[in-house]
């Protein structure tokens, strides 16, 4: 039970990191980037790239992993937001999912569609606490790490004059601007945090769970869930969001195990199986869509892309 | 004397006129998309082959089908109008092979693949030729290892909830049970899913006493490693997908130790002097070591090749030779069951946890079956 609750929260940490860059873009620009998955991606090959260079634990490529995922996301916000911010937001919509295929098909020129895997943040055992228990040190370091990240973006945003801008511009860009604000710095900004955020949490997922090219999309998926659950442009929600998709992948299907007995009086091996958990997130998603639509923690519905 | 040499300078004369000959295999093969490292591994060994086969001069196109089930029919349309196409090569993703097959029959042309999946060998054309064992075969093999080879009788199977995961576990599970084993646990992994811990906690409960796993590559991968650190010390018989090379390389050899697997050909040195020469031009080609779809396309096309230098000039002449001969490729003997199934044979390997190659433990030699 406790590995597994470990293991949901781990999981959840390091979604809660993607789920997050998403919001943070959709705040500042009031449109989805669907391109969001793909930096999550990236970040996975830099830190690879990276790791090939510099062969060592996680945490010392970390910053140069943020630097580089984060040079993504300006590259990102420089060639399908600002010449596109005045259209539609189709257009800016349709703009990142160009982008994240474009980004998609450069990583499998440069390193081919093998998976691949990244270093662990410190290391890879398993810590044994006994009585048959023992958790991974890898999903340990990664809770640590994210807790750090998600820290420091909340103190960046809320306690300092930069963070306030920030928001301001995600408030109202009109009257920051008459503020004498640079929104586009402002934004552009906003786009390499995002990115950063996914980059480390690319790097957290594929140490773990491998990484490839197309892999975006799923985190794509898993972001936009844990978004729309959690509330959109709500951080607390979103964070909510993300171990709630994790609960789904994680724990849910591990009930049997949990509870002795269970199967005598449930179709366990059906009603608990990984596809029937996915079909309960979906539900659960829509039943979000329908009961409230602005989420367990959102703000009143916006329109979004 | 003369007659001797007038018999060599003919036989030279029609050596001279086959070399001449200009045909085309077209290679369309998944690039991009989620099985673009099997597409790839396809495209290097048909590759290989086309290059190799002078004197006759082959020319190809490489056509990318992605991951869209529509992309191999795409591709093929726009390839089959080219001048000189003796034979196509077809993906290796079922799913894409299947609305290739009325194109196929349309232009006569016949289609090489390494698709494992059994419907495509079933809708009744001539022109699929699948140089690849199907669930038939490997299913079969890793079924009869488990059971009489290990005397394990209690199975568990793990499948990606995929095409390919579903039809090989439908194969293992009628298998298993004509063998008098019993399937006590199973379930459908999503290629999505990362943690598979919930997976382990209801394996180890239904206590098996051997497991069978059929995923795709990054899945198993994914799934060997987590084995290992939740420490289940259950054994494992695998999937072919295991012996890929790069499969292999994303596991250290301790998270390998005692797992075995089926698949279609044992690629090693020493084996034969064909089996050979594929690696050393393989590895000297791509600088990388080959797996069996690479190994089996190659087959494939070079029987194709030899169609064309045995004197057939049509894409209906390469098809009767498909259909009638039989053809010792580097990986085995291939002859058609009237099917269009070439492959009949399979191999169990296994890791000992000191290197990511397997050894070879069992051999499943088949005869074609002609119902």
């Amino acid at each position: 039970m406790l590995q597994l609750s470990l293991n949901t929260v781990s999981l959840g940490s390091a979604y809660a990191l993607v789920a997050l860059g998403l919001v943070l873009v959709l705040n500042a620009t009031n449109a989805v980037n669907f391109a969001h998955g793909a930096l999550v991606m990236v970040g996975s090959y830099l830190a690879f790239a990276i790791a090939a260079v510099v062969p060592a634990k996680g945490i010392v490529i970390l910053p140069l992993v943020l630097l580089s995922a984060a040079a993504f996301g300006l590259v990102l916000a420089l060639i399908a937001y600002f010449p596109l911010r005045t259209k539609p937001v189709v257009a800016v919509f349709i703009a990142t999912i160009s982008a994240g295929t474009i980004f998609e098909n450069l990583v499998l020129l440069t390193f081919g569609p093998e998976p691949r895997s990244t270093p662990p943040i410190l290391g890879n055992r398993m810590l044994d606490l006994g009585n048959g228990v023992a958790i991974g040190e890898q999903s340990v370091a990664v809770i640590c790490a994210a807790f750090v990240l998600i820290g420091g973006q909340y103190l960046l945003f809320a306690h300092t004059r930069f963070g306030r801008r920030l928001r301001a511009v995600a408030q109202d860009p009109d009257m920051a601007a008459a503020c004498g604000i640079n929104i586009k710095v402002m934004i552009a900004f906003t786009f390499m945090l995002a990115a950063a955020l996914a980059g480390a949490a690319g790097m957290f997922l594929s140490a773990t769970y491998y990484t490839s090219p197309t892999d975006g999309a799923n985190y794509m998926m898993k972001a936009y869930l844990a978004v729309t659950i959690g509330g959109w442009g709500s951080i607390p929600g979103t964070v909510i969001g993300a171990f709630l998709v994790a609960l789904f992948e994680v724990l849910i299907p591990a009930i049997p195990a949990l509870i002795p007995g269970l199967d005598a009086v449930l179709p366990t091996a059906t009603l608990f199986s990984m596809t029937s958990s996915t079909i309960a997130l979906f539900l659960t998603f829509l039943a979000v869509l329908l009961l409230r639509p602005q989420g367990l923690f959102g703000e009143a519905i916006k329109k979004r892309a | 004397m003369r007659g001797a040499i007038l018999v060599a300078l003919a036989s030279l004369l029609c050596a001279s006129a086959a070399g001449a000959q200009t045909v085309q295999i077209p290679v369309i093969v998944p690039l991009t998309g989620p099985i673009a490292l099997e597409g790839t591994s396809q495209r290097n060994g048909a590759v290989l082959a086309i290059e190799g086969a002078m004197p006759l001069k082959v020319d190809t196109t490489i056509l990318d089908t992605a991951g869209a089930a529509e992309g191999g029919a795409n591709a093929f349309e726009r390839a089959a109008g080219g001048k000189g196409v003796v034979a196509a090569v077809a993906p290796m993703f079922g799913t894409q092979v299947l609305p290739m097959i009325p194109l196929a029959d349309e232009y006569s042309i016949p289609l090489l693949t390494t698709a494992g999946t059994a419907a495509i060998t079933e809708k009744g054309s001539k022109f699929v030729y699948r140089f690849f064992p199907s669930d038939m075969v490997t299913k079969r093999a890793q079924a009869k290892y488990v059971l009489e080879d290990l005397g394990k009788k209690k199975v568990a199977i793990l499948y990606n909830a995929t095409a390919y995961g579903q039809s090989g576990f439908d194969a293992l599970t009628t298998y298993i049970k004509q063998g008098g084993g019993e399937v006590v646990y199973s379930d459908a992994i999503d290629l999505a899913t990362k943690d598979m811990t919930p997976t382990f906690a209801k394996l180890k409960a239904a206590n098996p006493d051997i497991v069978l796993i059929q995923m795709h590559t990054g899945s198993m991968a994914l799934l060997l490693r987590q084995y290992r650190q939740a420490a289940v010390d259950i054994p494992v018989v695998a999937n072919t997908m295991l012996t890929m090379p790069s499969t292999a390389a994303l596991l250290e050899p301790a998270e390998l130790k005692g797992v075995c697997a089926e698949t279609s050909a044992w690629i090693g040195k020493g084996v034969s002097p064909d089996l050979d020469k594929f690696l050393d031009d393989y590895k000297a080609k791509y600088n990388a070591i080959p797996d069996f779809f690479a190994l089996q396309q190659y087959d494939g096309v070079n029987m194709a090749i030899a169609a064309v230098k045995a004197g057939a000039k049509t894409p209906q002449d390469v098809q009767k030779y498909l259909a009638s001969s039989e053809y010792k490729g580097a990986a085995m003997t291939y002859k058609s069951d009237g099917k269009g199934n070439m492959a009949h044979s399979a191999v169990i390997v296994c890791f000992d946890g000191t290197s990511r190659s397997p050894a070879l433990v069992k051999r499943y030699d088949g005869k074609p079956a002609t119902n």
